[in-house]
C-alpha cells in the first residue's frame, strides 16, 4: 500500500499534521486564561488518526510525549458507533479513560470527511484546580486518588455541536477556580476545532480513501527512523534501577527497575523488579509510565525524531501491574508526571547509557523548591513558587550540564521568573541566587551547579514542601563521571532557630528567611581526562574550588590562580597515581 | 551610457548586507537608483565608500558632489550582529548587586528548542570571574535598603584592569525604579582605567526583571567599542568627503537616529537592516496610516515575516540574538531558515526535507559552480525553467546542468523521482514552509491573512508570492519591482524615531492622575526634540505574565481600558469585564515623520509589451509544463495588465505571475497581482 505513496506529497502531509497541531499549541496559549497554559506551557496538542494511534504531537511538554493515544482508545472502546460530527469528549481519569493524571483534562474532536471518521484533533492540558484534598492540583497528603480531584470517565461534553449544559455545570462546581477552569476549557475546546478544520481540509485534498494511507505512511516513515536509531544500541540486555527512598509520608526503600532488551531491531522495556506501589501520590499510570519511557528514548537519540506513535512500533514496554509503574486504583497519582517520572527517565537513560555510551546522559538533579502562601500586606491571597532555586542538568558528551535549570520532565522548558518581578508581586525580599561551588557532579563534561537561593518572607505564610531533592543526592553520574552534591531546605525564623525542612508536609510560620541549596547535576565521562582549560576556567569562576580540581579532575592550579601547574598536573593525571 | 539628470537635493539609502552593499538613492524628483557593490566584511565602511564611488561614477558625478547635495543619508548595517555572531566584541566586566551576579548565566533557563537539550547554551559573555558583586540595594518600592559600597567598585576596576577589561556593564537589582546607585557606580568607574565604555542598565533600557535588563547591557558593553567607532570613522570620512550632515543609523524598532544618538546605545542596532521592513512597507501603499499587509522578505537562507495592521508594525520589547536576550525596542519579526540557498535533502529513512539549513554565499547552490554539491531551492527553480542559466547581478552565474546533477544525485535517485519531479517537490515543500511562517505570526497576533496583501519581497520573494498568497487565501499579492533592494528602499522611507521607557507600576483606575501626568511630562522633556510625541502605556490584567501596549491620549484612563480590552479580545480571544488592569510601564515614543514623495511614476505605454522570449516553465501540480511567455522588467510599465502565467525578469528578481492570476503595474510601478483574477 503504503510503497506507492508519492514522496512529495508525504513530506507535504507529514510537516502539514505537524503544524497543525503547533497551530493548536498557539491558539491555546493566546486564549487560555491561566498562567499555568501560558507561561508554564504544561500541555500538548496532538492528532490521532481514526484507530487512535498519534499521529502528530509536534508541540508540547516532553512528559507528555506519545500518551495520548491511550485517551483516543478509551474514547473508541466506550463509545464505539455513538461517535458522531460535531461531538466533543473529555476525560481525566488515569485508571479507566487513558488519563495520565488528574489535573490534565484531555479534549477530543473526533473529525469526519464525508460521514467518515478520519481523525482525532486532541489536546491535554494542566488545569489551574479541580477539587480535592488541596488547592492548585497537588495534595501531598493524598492516599486515595479520592483525595486528589474529580475523576472524569469519557464524557460527552458536546453533543452534535450542543454543550451539555448539566455537566458544565457539574465540572464548574467541582473547582476553587471556576473562571479560569471555564476559561481554559473553550481555550482547549476553540483549539481543537481550529485543528478539526484544518484536518478536514488536508484530508479533502488528499481523498478521503487515500489520507489513511498517508497518515500509515507518516508512521512508518517514523518506524524507520527510529529502527535507525535502535540499529546504534548494542544488543543485549540492559539493567539499571534507581531508589525511591520516601512514600511523601515516611522513609522506604523502593525502587524503579528496568531491563532493556535490544534485539532483533526490537526494544523490550521492562519494569519487572519495579517495587509495589506506595501510599502517596506518586503512583505512576500506564499513559504516564508510557510517555515517560518515550520522552526517554526520545531525548536520547535526535531531537527532530517525529513524536508520533509510529516511532515507537518497535518498542515494547511492560508495566507490572500494582507496581510503582502501573498502579492499582485507587491509589494517588498527581505528583507522577513529575515524580516518578523523572526516576523512569532516569533508569531509561542509565540502561541506554549502557547500550551506547557515548549518547550517555547523566542524571539530572531533583527539585527542592517549595511553594510558599499567605496573605499580601493589601489582604489579597498569594502563591509563590520558589523556582528560582531550581536543581541541575547532567552533563553529556561536548557539553556540561546546565546550571540551575527546570524539572527533567519538561528537559528544561520551564522559564524560570525574574526575582525583580517576583518583589513586585509578593512580600518577599531576595537576598540572593548563586551557584554553589563544588555541587556539580565531576566529569570530563561536569554537572551543573546547584543554586544557593535565599528570600526573606516578611509576613506569615505556609511552606508546602516539595523536596524530593533533599537527602542523599538525586543526580547519577555516567561513563565515569560521578552524581552531583545533595541538596537542602533551611527555614530561618526570627529567633534565630533554623528548621531543616522535611521532604513533604506544609507548615506555617511567621516572617522567616527561606534558603534552597539545590542539589548539582551528574557529570560525564571521566574527570580526569576534562580539558584542563576547562577546569582552570571553573576554579576562577568559582564553580569548583582548588582542592577539588586537584582531588577530582588532578589539574593543579598555580599559585596565582590564574595559571596550571602544568608539570604538578602532569604527574597527578599519570596512572600511577590514580589508582 | 549617457549619466541620468538628477534633481538635487536627494537621499541616500545604504544596507550592508553579508554579501553585498546596497544603495539606492532618489532625487527630489522621485527617480530612483540602485546599486550594488561586494560587502567588505572586514571593514563595512569599505563596501559604503564602494558602492558610493561606484555610484558617482556610474552617475558621472564626483563622489564629493554626490553626498554635498545628500539631504539624508540613512544606514543600515550588520555590524552589530556580525560583532555578536562572530563573538568578536570588548572584553567585558559586569557589576551587580551582591547575590546576583549569576542571573546572566542562569538565563532563566531558556533554551530555543526543549527538546534538543544537548546544545549547549551560548558562551556566556562574560564570565563568572568577571562578574563581580557590589553591596548595597534598592528595595521593590525603590527606596534604598542598604547603602551602595563604593570600596567594591574600586576593588572591581582594580580587576578589571589586571585583567584587561575594556567595557563594563552595570546591573544593580532593583535599578528600573531608581537608577541612583547605577549612576554612582558609573561616576566612580569614569576615574578608573576601565572607565571608557560603561554602560548602565538603567540608562541603556531600564525595563524590570534582572535577567534581560542586565543582558541588554551586557550586549551593549559588548559591541560598544567596535561598532560606535565604526560609525564615528564612517561619520566622519563621510562628512570629509562631503557630506554636509550627520549620517542617520536604522535601529530595531523600525525608526532611524542620528549616529550621536546612537553611540550611548549601539546595541540598538541589533535589527538595524531588517527592521527597514517597515519603511519598505509604508512605500509599498498609497494610505500607509490603514494599510494591511504581510511581508515575506526572502533572501539566499532566511524569511522575515513582518505583519502591518491598520499601518501599524508592533515593536516589541523581546528580541533573541545567536541565543542572547534583550528588551531593545524592535519591530515584531518572525524568521524561519527559508530561502533561495535552503538546502534540500532526503533523510535516512527516506523523507524529503527543505532547510532549515542554508548553503549560504559560498559554496551557495550546486548552480554557482563554487563546489557545492547539496542541491537547493534555486537549483530547483533553475531545473523548472523558472531562473534563467547565465550570469547574475554579482559576478555569479547559473549552471543548470550542476544543479541537475545535484538534484538528481541527492534527490531523485533515493526518491524515485524524475528530476523535474524531484525539483518541483523542493519548490512545494518551500512555499509550504513560507505558508506556515505567515500563518504562525498571523495566529499568534490574531489576524486573518485574507484580509492582507501579501508582500513578497527580498531577491527571492517574488518568484514565491503569487503561490504563498493564494494559498493563504489574500486576494493580492505585491511584488516589488525593487525586491532585492528592499531594505535599502526601506531606509529612505523611516521616520526618526526614538523610544523613552519609564516602569511605571500602578492600578490604572486607582492611579493618580497628578503622578501620571508628571511621569509622562518628564519622559516627554526626554523627547523634547521631536516633532511628534506619542504617549504608550504597557497594561496587563492582574497576574498576567505579558502586557499589552496600547496608545495613551492625555490621560484619560478610561479610553485606555476601553483600547486594552478591544486588544486583548483580538490577541487572545476574552476579556475580563471589570478586572483589575495594571500599568506596568509607560513610554513616549518621539517621532519626525519623513515628508517624502513617492517615487516617481513612469510613464504609461500605449502598446502592450510583448516578452522578450518564451520558455518551457513548470508552474504547478495541476499544470504542469507550459510555455510561457518572459518579459522584461523595463518593458512593463504603469497601467499595464497582463494575464498569468508569466515571468518577469528584472535587475534584482525574477517574479512569478501564476497561471490563474492577473498581474496589474501600480501607479509606484511595482507589480501587483490579482490572486485567480485571470480573465
Amino acid at each position: 500500500m503504503t510503497d506507492a505513496l508519492d514522496p512529495v506529497t508525504l513530506a507535504l502531509v507529514q510537516n502539514r499534521l505537524d503544524h497543525i497541531s503547533l497551530q493548536m499549541g498557539w491558539v491555546m496559549t493566546r486564549t487560555a486564561r491561566s498562567p499555568i497554559f501560558s507561561q508554564s506551557h504544561d500541555f500538548s496538542c496532538f492528532i490521532s488518526d481514526a484507530r487512535g494511534t498519534l499521529i502528530s504531537q509536534a508541540d508540547g511538554i516532553p512528559i507528555h510525549t506519545g500518551g495520548g493515544g491511550f485517551a483516543v482508545r478509551a474514547i473508541l472502546r466506550d463509545f464505539k458507533d455513538a461517535i458522531a460530527p460535531e461531538d466533543v469528549f473529555l476525560l481525566n481519569d488515569p485508571y479507566t479513560a487513558g488519563g495520565n493524571h488528574l489535573p490534565d483534562w484531555v479534549i477530543a474532536r473526533p473529525v469526519f470527511v464525508a460521514g467518515k471518521l478520519v481523525a482525532f484533533a486532541c489536546n491535554r492540558a494542566h488545569q489551574a484546580d479541580i477539587g480535592g484534598g488541596a488547592a492548585g492540583t497537588y495534595n501531598s497528603a493524598a492516599t486515595e486518588i479520592f483525595h486528589e480531584g474529580i475523576r472524569l470517565p469519557v464524557l460527552k461534553l458536546i453533543e452534535g455541536g450542543k454543550t451539555r449544559a448539566d455537566l458544565w455545570r457539574l465540572l464548574l462546581l467541582n473547582t476553587r477556580l471556576p473562571e479560569a477552569l471555564e476559561g481554559d476549557l473553550h481555550a482547549m475546546i476553540g483549539s481543537t476545532r481550529i485543528g478539526a478544520e484544518r484536518l478536514v481540509l488536508l484530508v479533502e485534498e488528499l481523498g478521503v480513501e487515500r489520507a489513511g494511507d498517508f497518515f500509515e505512511g507518516v508512521l512508518a516513515h517514523a518506524d524507520r527512523r527510529f529502527q535507525g536509531c535502535i540499529d546504534r544500541l548494542a544488543e543485549g540486555v540492559w539493567c539499571a534501577e534507581e531508589a525511591v527512598d520516601n512514600d511523601c509520608f515516611g522513609p522506604i526503600d523502593s525502587r524503579i527497575a528496568v531491563a532493556l532488551t535490544v534485539k532483533d531491531r526490537r526494544l523490550i522495556v521492562d519494569f519487572a523488579g519495579t517495587s509495589p506501589q506506595i501510599q502517596g501520590f506518586k503512583n505512576s499510570s500506564v499513559a504516564n509510565s508510557t510517555s515517560a519511557v518515550f520522552m526517554a528514548l526520545a531525548s536520547f537519540f535526535e531531537p527532530d525524531l517525529p513524536k508520533n506513535e509510529g516511532a515507537f512500533r518497535s518498542v515494547e514496554i511492560r508495566l507490572p501491574e500494582g507496581t510503582l509503574v502501573n498502579a492499582r486504583a485507587p491509589a494517588p497519582m498527581t505528583m507522577n508526571t513529575v515524580f516518578v517520572a523523572h526516576e523512569i527517565v532516569h533508569v531509561m537513560w542509565k540502561a541506554l547509557g549502557q547500550a551506547l555510551p557515548e549518547r550517555a546522559s547523566a542524571g539530572w538533579s531533583k527539585a527542592v523548591h517549595s511553594v510558599t502562601a499567605g496573605l499580601r500586606p493589601d489582604g489579597g491571597r498569594y502563591v509563590m513558587y520558589q523556582w528560582a532555586g531550581a536543581p541541575a542538568g547532567g552533563g553529556v558528551e561536548g557539553r556540561d550540564g546546565f546550571h540551575l535549570i527546570g524539572h527533567l520532565i519538561t528537559l528544561g522548558g520551564l522559564t524560570l521568573p525574574n526575582l525583580e518581578t517576583y518583589e513586585q508581586l509578593y512580600p518577599a525580599r531576595f537576598k540572593r541566587q548563586e551557584l554553589r561551588c563544588d555541587t556539580a557532579g565531576p566529569g570530563r563534561f561536569r554537572g551543573g551547579a546547584g543554586c544557593d537561593y535565599e528570600v526573606e518572607i516578611l509576613t506569615p505564610a505556609d511552606y508546602a514542601f516539595r523536596g524530593e531533592g533533599v537527602g542523599a543526592p538525586s543526580s547519577f553520574g555516567s561513563a565515569g563521571g560521578r552524581a552531583g552534591s545533595s541538596g537542602e531546605v533551611i527555614l530561618a525564623l526570627a529567633d534565630g532557630k533554623e528548621i531543616h525542612a522535611p521532604k513533604y508536609g506544609v507548615v506555617r510560620h511567621e516572617p522567616a528567611t527561606y534558603r534552597a541549596l539545590s542539589p548539582g547535576g551528574g557529570g560525564y565521562g571521566d574527570p580526569m581526562t576534562r580539558d584542563p582549560t576547562r577546569v582552570l576556567r571553573d576554579v576562577r569562576d568559582g564553580i569548583i574550588s582548588a582542592a577539588a580540581a586537584e582531588r577530582d579532575y588532578g589539574v593543579a592550579i598555580a599559585a596565582n590562580g590564574r595559571s596550571i601547574d602544568m608539570s604538578r598536573t602532569t604527574a597527578l593525571r599519570a596512572p600511577t597515581s590514580r589508582s | 551610457m549617457s549619466s541620468p539628470r538628477l534633481s538635487s537635493p536627494w537621499r541616500i539609502g545604504v544596507d550592508v548586507g553579508g554579501t553585498f552593499t546596497d544603495m539606492v538613492l532618489r532625487d527630489s524628483a522621485g527617480a530612483v537608483h540602485i546599486f550594488k557593490a561586494p560587502s567588505v566584511p572586514a571593514d563595512p565602511s569599505q563596501g559604503v565608500l564602494g558602492v558610493l564611488r561606484l555610484a558617482a561614477q556610474q552617475l558621472d558625478l564626483p563622489l564629493s558632489a554626490l553626498l554635498r547635495d545628500c539631504a539624508l543619508f540613512v544606514h543600515g548595517s550588520t555590524v552589530a550582529t556580525n560583532t555578536i555572531l562572530e563573538k568578536k566584541g570588548a572584553k567585558v566586566g559586569l557589576l551587580t548587586t551582591e547575590g546576583f551576579r549569576d542571573s546572566l548565566e542562569i538565563r532563566r533557563g531558556i533554551r530555543e528548542n526543549q527538546w534538543d537539550h544537548r546544545a549547549p547554551f551560548p558562551e556566556v559573555l562574560v564570565p563568572r570571574y568577571l562578574r563581580q558583586p557590589v553591596h548595597g540595594r534598592i528595595g521593590a518600592d525603590g527606596k534604598e535598603l542598604a547603602p551602595l559600597a563604593l570600596e567594591d567598585v574600586d576593588a572591581a576596576a582594580r580587576l578589571f584592569a589586571d585583567e584587561g577589561v575594556q567595557s563594563v556593564a552595570v546591573c544593580l537589582f532593583n535599578s528600573f525604579l531608581d537608577g541612583t546607585h547605577e549612576r554612582s557606580v558609573g561616576k566612580r568607574l569614569a576615574a578608573t582605567p576601565v572607565g571608557k565604555w560603561v554602560s548602565l542598565s538603567s540608562e541603556v533600557m531600564p525595563t524590570m526583571g534582572e535577567y534581560e535588563r542586565g543582558s541588554t547591557a551586557v550586549v551593549n558593553a559588548y559591541v560598544a567599542p567596535t561598532v560606535t567607532g565604526y560609525l564615528r570613522t564612517l561619520d566622519e570620512q563621510l562628512r570629509q568627503l562631503g557630506l554636509p550632515r550627520s549620517l542617520l543609523m536604522l535601529q530595531s524598532n523600525g525608526g532611524a537616529v542620528p549616529v550621536d544618538q546612537i553611540a550611548e546605545r549601539p546595541v540598538m542596532l541589533v535589527l538595524s537592516g531588517p527592521a527597514a521592513g517597515v519603511g519598505a512597507l509604508k512605500g509599498c501603499t498609497d494610505r500607509p496610516e490603514t494599510a494591511n499587509l504581510i511581508s515575506v522578505e526572502i533572501g539566499g537562507t532566511s524569511c522575515d515575516v513582518m505583519v502591518m495592521a491598520k499601518g501599524e508594525v508592533p515593536v516589541t520589547d523581546a528580541l533573541v540574538i545567536d541565543g542572547y536576550h534583550l528588551t531593545t525596542p524592535s519591530v515584531e519579526i518572525h524568521t524561519v531558515g527559508a530561502g533561495g540557498g535552503t538546502i534540500a535533502w532526503v533523510d535516512a529513512a527516506g523523507l524529503l526535507h527543505v532547510g532549515p539549513q542554508g548553503a549560504g554565499a559560498r559554496p551557495g547552490p550546486a548552480a554557482y559552480g563554487f563546489g557545492g554539491e547539496d542541491p537547493t531551492v534555486t537549483d530547483a527553480q533553475l531545473v523548472l525553467g523558472r531562473l534563467r542559466p547565465g550570469p547574475l547581478a554579482g559576478g555569479v552565474t547559473l549552471d543548470a546542468r550542476l544543479a541537475r546533477e545535484a538534484i538528481d544525485t541527492k534527490l531523485a535517485k533515493p526518491l524515485g523521482l524524475s528530476v523535474e519531479e524531484a525539483a518541483a517537490g523542493v519548490v512545494r515543500l518551500l512555499e509550504q514552509n513560507l505558508l506556515h511562517a505567515v500563518e504562525r505570526l498571523s495566529i499568534e497576533r490574531g489576524h486573518n491573512p485574507t484580509a492582507f496583501t501579501l508582500v513578497a519581497a527580498g531577491g527571492a520573494g517574488p518568484m514565491h508570492g503569487c503561490v504563498v498568497a493564494n494559498a493563504l487565501g489574500c486576494q493580492r499579492a505585491l511584488l516589488p519591482r525593487r525586491a532585492g533592494a528592499y531594505c535599502a528602499m526601506g531606509m529612505l522611507q523611516s521616520d526618526v524615531r526614538q523610544d523613552y521607557l519609564k516602569v511605571f507600576l500602578a492600578d490604572l483606575d486607582k492611579v493618580e492622575p497628578a503622578s501620571l501626568e508628571q511621569a509622562f511630562v518628564e519622559l516627554e522633556a526626554r523627547a523634547g526634540a521631536f516633532a511628534i510625541r506619542e504617549r504608550e502605556v504597557d497594561l496587563r490584567y492582574e497576574g498576567q505574565q505579558w502586557p499589552v501596549r496600547v496608545s495613551f491620549k492625555g490621560i484619560d484612563t478610561a479610553a485606555a481600558r476601553r483600547t486594552f480590552e478591544a486588544e486583548h479580545q483580538r490577541l487572545f480571544g476574552h476579556i475580563q469585564p471589570g478586572g483589575r488592569i495594571d500599568i506596568t510601564a509607560l513610554r513616549v515614543v518621539g517621532r519626525d515623520p519623513l515628508d517624502w514623495t513617492p517615487p516617481a511614476a513612469r510613464p504609461g505605454r500605449s502598446d502592450k509589451p510583448k516578452p522578450r522570449e518564451t520558455r518551457k516553465v513548470w508552474l504547478d501540480p495541476a499544470n504542469g509544463w507550459r510555455d510561457v511567455p518572459i518579459y522584461a522588467g523595463a518593458d512593463l510599465t504603469p497601467g499595464c495588465v497582463l494575464d498569468g502565467p508569466l515571468l518577469i525578469e528584472e535587475s534584482t528578481t525574477t517574479a512569478f505571475v501564476g497561471p490563474h492570476d492577473r498581474l496589474e503595474v501600480d501607479t509606484r510601478d511595482d507589480f501587483l497581482v490579482h490572486i485567480g483574477a485571470r480573465s
